[in-house]
């Protein structure tokens, strides 16, 4: 099935520091994410999501191992071709939205389509069924400081989605929102999982949120120690991360 | 620890943030500088009293642009302290101090930072008046000893002026910090320029924008003869002014326009770019006008550098056209006079004139003159053979005339009759030439050009003046050719006989270029100026552009795309206003053509690519920093 192969990594390390002073972040991670997957990435604080996140998205690079999007090694891609590789195979949400000031809504929403060189027709239509589908029709016109959170990380997810990328990664979406939008954002995000749009990597602290993925990750120290996957019931599944969560101990910091 | 020790450890500490607006208000001390010095150099000793008129105008034109630069400036910088000092201000309170104890700090801190830049001001202005100096020495080969280096009293005008100025601010920001409440100041913290504006206020100011600089542009090019002064005074002002309006309302209001229009915006990197332009445009269109008001005076300046060289040389050309010329009521002083000079020097070409000099009393004209002089067509046409000079028309109809004039510097009088009365018959003034037919005597008599017949009616109303004109070619025989001459104007002195002698060696119009190296002087510091505002603008806003394109890298947005954007945003901000620039500049310029009686669109193109020229070395180097300070390489 290598076909429905989206991202992977193998045996993957990460160290930050100078020669001597190594700390490794990340101890030999594996990790495969299918066209169809919605993973959520848990861990303690520091204990290396976001440098996972950051190197399955080829922001950043790994001291060993091998990384492979869209069926590519992408540590020997030339810089142009990675920006290329993001644009058009990864959308990203951030956790505090990282909407450009300067323009509308609906601007924002349109602006990686627009660059990529997409006719302003199409990206118009575009814009308008994501935003329909995330319930923002009403707010396009806005600037985000007019927005709340709950509709400016919706737009963000509306941005990274309009280039119809395989994945999403997405760095814990809901930090920033109450629990009515992260409800709202995260419905959503399932929707397209599910319509299969896009595979999505989400990293988050709070079990809620993680329990709308298909699969929950749960790391430490650097490495992956166990996997929860979901059932048909997302309420039990939700009591089986808490359960994960308590017997991993103390240490599961909630920061 | 004191207040005071308190606020010079701020000041210490935001010096460096505060770097590029200490620098802008210490430029607007180096221009007001260098122009004082300009005022108390020996430079207007040289012009003494003559055309004080023309000189006095432009002073007054030139300080009322300057005063508005530095106003603007301090008002700025000012406010720009004021409202991170009020972000601040949680933490004070929660030290525990009152309204006044900040407002106090505020105002130390304040009055430091102008202190400082005032110091920095003065000292690079003298070496900047040092500096032009040279530079104009070599531009304009002055022979006059002119010294623009630092007067005592310029210096004494620019610190009381920007004191004065600085000071009403501070107070200004000190009552503010007073008077605001503590929820306020905390919330200022919070608050930032957003784009939206409201629509109506954009096409409302749009509107009376274009109105404003409308008029302004129609009171540059009015004709007038009694209030020029006043009109291209009150041009000015409101050239300023809709120069403001525009970048605050139509500018924007355009980019607004094209922004709404989603299918033109996503095109490529547009969204990006127009976009950024309409944020910023909100928020630097102050500084936008003010770089555009800068360059208009600057290519002004240089406009009007140009054709005073270009009239200057013209005037010399007009001036040497004869070595001699008498002017006798006796009609055959030709003969004696050529056999003085001939024994000396051969004749490169000579003629004489009959002239009508007619009472004013007969004739109702455009001036107001005591006289005024007739010359008869076929006469001049023979005077034209005899020197070689051309005929630019026809022989007037029965009812027409052809004004032959002299070369204006400057002239306060910009309307033109075509009519003339002269001993009740009207007639046509069909056009004027400024040919030197008469050289050096033509300065101070313009004549008119009748058909022949007209002329003899006229003769019996007034007194037949003869005038004999000669080039020698042996210049160096001058002197004694001169005496000689004397002597025959001695001998004939019952017929009014008067004698001109034209020493080609004489700097008499010297004071010209004098104006001339002013004009380029003030084209130097306004292009400076201009240029380097709008840099520091720039400068500055690149540091918000880094987290904007860090999040667009992360999404994958190529560098080059990126650096296409911020390629064509500078491009709009310096092409704006260097557009409605050069728009402005047909009238300013087409102002002074009207008062130098000329046409000066080619000077006006020259000039203006003049400036474009160094607005696209401005360009670059801002360019060249921006990707710097806003990590886009
Ligand atoms: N650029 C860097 N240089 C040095 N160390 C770094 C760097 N980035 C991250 N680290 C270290 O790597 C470790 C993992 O960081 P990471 O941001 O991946 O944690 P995280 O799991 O996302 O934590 P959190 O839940 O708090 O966001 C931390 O100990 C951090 O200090
Ligand atoms: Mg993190």
């Amino acid at each position: 099935m290598k076909d429905n192969k989206v991202a992977e990594v193998k045996n993957l390390v990460k160290s930050y520091g100078a020669k001597g002073f190594l700390t490794k972040v990340l101890k030999g991670v594996d990790l495969e994410i299918q066209k169809k997957d919605f993973i959520a990435v848990m861990g303690p604080s520091g204990s290396g999501k976001t440098t996972l996140l950051n190197i399955l998205s080829t922001i950043d690079k790994p001291t060993q191992g091998v990384v492979m999007v869209d069926g590519r090694d992408v540590s020997k891609m030339p810089n142009r071709e990675l920006s290329k590789l993001r644009r058009d195979k990864i959308g990203f949400i951030f956790q505090d939205y990282n909407l450009l000031d300067t323009m509308s809504l609906q601007d924002n929403i349109a602006l990686p389509l627009a660059m990529s060189g997409v006719s302003g027709k199409e990206c118009i239509q575009k814009t308008g069924e994501l935003a329909r589908m995330f319930g923002l029709e009403e707010h396009l016109s806005k600037y985000p400081y007019q927005l709340s959170g709950g509709q400016k990380q919706r737009g963000a997810a509306c941005r990274a989605l309009i280039t119809e990328p395989e994945i999403i990664f997405a760095d814990e979406p809901t930090g920033a929102l109450d629990s009515k939008s992260s409800r709202e954002l995260l419905e959503c995000l399932r929707k397209v999982n599910e319509h299969g749009q896009a595979a999505i990597l989400m990293v988050t602290h709070d079990p809620f949120s993680a329990s709308y993925a298909r699969d929950v990750y749960m790391l430490r120290d650097g490495r992956i120690i166990c996997r929860i996957s979901r059932g048909s019931d997302r309420k039990e599944f939700y009591d089986r991360i808490i359960d994960v969560q308590t017997s991993m101990g103390g240490d599961f910091s909630w920061e | 620890m004191g207040m005071m020790r308190l606020a010079v450890l701020n000041f210490k500490n935001s010096f460096k943030n505060y770097l590029s607006l200490i620098i802008s208000l210490a430029f607007t001390c180096v221009v007001f500088l260098n122009f004082q010095n300009i005022l108390y150099s020996s430079a207007f000793d040289v012009l003494g009293t003559r055309n004080r008129e023309y000189i006095n105008m432009l002073v007054w034109m030139t300080s009322f642009v300057l005063g508005c630069f530095m106003v603007f400036f301090i008002w700025y910088s000012t406010n720009v302290f004021l409202v991170r000092r009020k972000r601040e201000i949680g933490i004070y309170i929660f030290m525990g101090l009152s309204n006044q104890k900040i407002g106090q700090m505020y105002w130390i801190e304040t009055v430091l930072i102008g202190l400082s830049a005032l110091g920095i001001g003065l000292v690079a202005g003298m070496a900047a008046s040092g500096l032009f100096q040279m530079i104009l020495f070599v531009v304009s080969d002055l022979k006059l000893e002119i010294r623009f280096c630092s007067d005592i009293r310029s210096i004494l005008v620019t610190v009381a002026v920007y004191l004065v100025i600085y000071m009403i601010f501070a107070w200004k920001g000190y009552g503010n910090i007073v008077r605001s409440s503590v929820l306020e100041m905390i919330l200022a913290a919070k608050q930032n320029e957003y784009v939206r504006q409201n629509r109506f206020l954009l096409i409302g100011k749009a509107i009376l924008g274009v109105v404003i600089l409308g008029c302004g542009y129609g009171l540059a090019l009015k004709e007038g003869r009694t209030n020029v002064m006043g009109n291209a005074f009150g041009a000015v002002v409101l050239v300023t002014v809709g120069v403001y309006l525009l970048f605050g309302g139509l500018i924007p209001f355009l980019f607004w326009t094209l922004a709404s229009n989603k299918l033109f915006l996503y095109r490529g990197t547009r969204t990006l770019w127009i976009n950024n332009v309409i944020f910023r445009m909100k928020k630097n269109y102050r500084t936008y006008a003010v770089v555009c008001v800068l360059m208009l005076c600057s290519v002004t300046a240089l406009a009007m550098g140009f054709a005073m060289k270009e009239r200057y040389d013209n005037m010399i050309r007009f001036e040497n056209t004869y070595t001699f010329q008498l002017i006798s009521s006796r009609s055959d002083l030709d003969k004696p006079a050529r056999d003085l000079i001939e024994g000396e020097s051969p004749i490169v070409f000579s003629s004489t004139l009959p002239v009508l000099s007619l009472d004013g009393s007969f004739v109702k004209a455009g001036g107001n003159y005591s006289k005024y002089e007739f010359v008869s067509y076929s006469y001049l046409r023979q005077l034209a053979r005899d020197t070689g000079m051309e005929l630019l028309f026809e022989e007037p109809k029965e009812d027409e005339v052809f004004l032959v004039s002299h070369l204006h510097l400057l002239s306060l009088i910009t309307q033109q009759t075509n009519e003339i009365i002269v001993n009740g018959k009207l007639y046509r003034q069909t056009g004027e030439a400024s040919v030197p037919y008469l050289g050096y005597l033509q300065e101070s008599m313009n004549f008119y050009v009748m058909n022949d017949h007209e002329y003899e009616k006229l003769v019996p109303l007034g007194e037949e003046l003869y005038t004999y004109n000669y080039r020698i070619q042996d210049l160096e025989r001058f002197a004694r050719i001169r005496d000689n001459l004397d002597v025959l104007v001695e001998e004939t002195k019952e017929n009014h006989t008067g004698r001109v002698a034209i020493d080609p060696q004489s700097n008499e119009i010297d004071w010209i270029k004098m104006l001339y190296s002013i004009c380029i002087f003030m084209f130097l510091v306004f292009i400076f100026a201009s240029g380097s505002i709008m840099f520091m603008k720039l400068y500055n806003d690149a540091f918000e552009e880094r987290e904007r394109c860090k999040v667009l890298r992360k999404m994958g947005i190529p560098q080059e795309l990126l650096r296409r954007s911020v390629a064509a945003e500078l491009l709009t901000a310096y092409g704006t206003a260097f557009v409605v620039m050069a728009v402005s500049s047909l009238f300013s310029v087409g102002a002074l053509g009207k008062m130098m009686y000329t046409n000066l669109l080619s000077v006006n193109v020259v000039s203006v690519l003049v400036v474009l020229g160094i607005l696209a070395v401005w360009y670059g180097l801002s360019l060249w920093t921006y990707e710097r300070n806003g990590e886009i390489e």
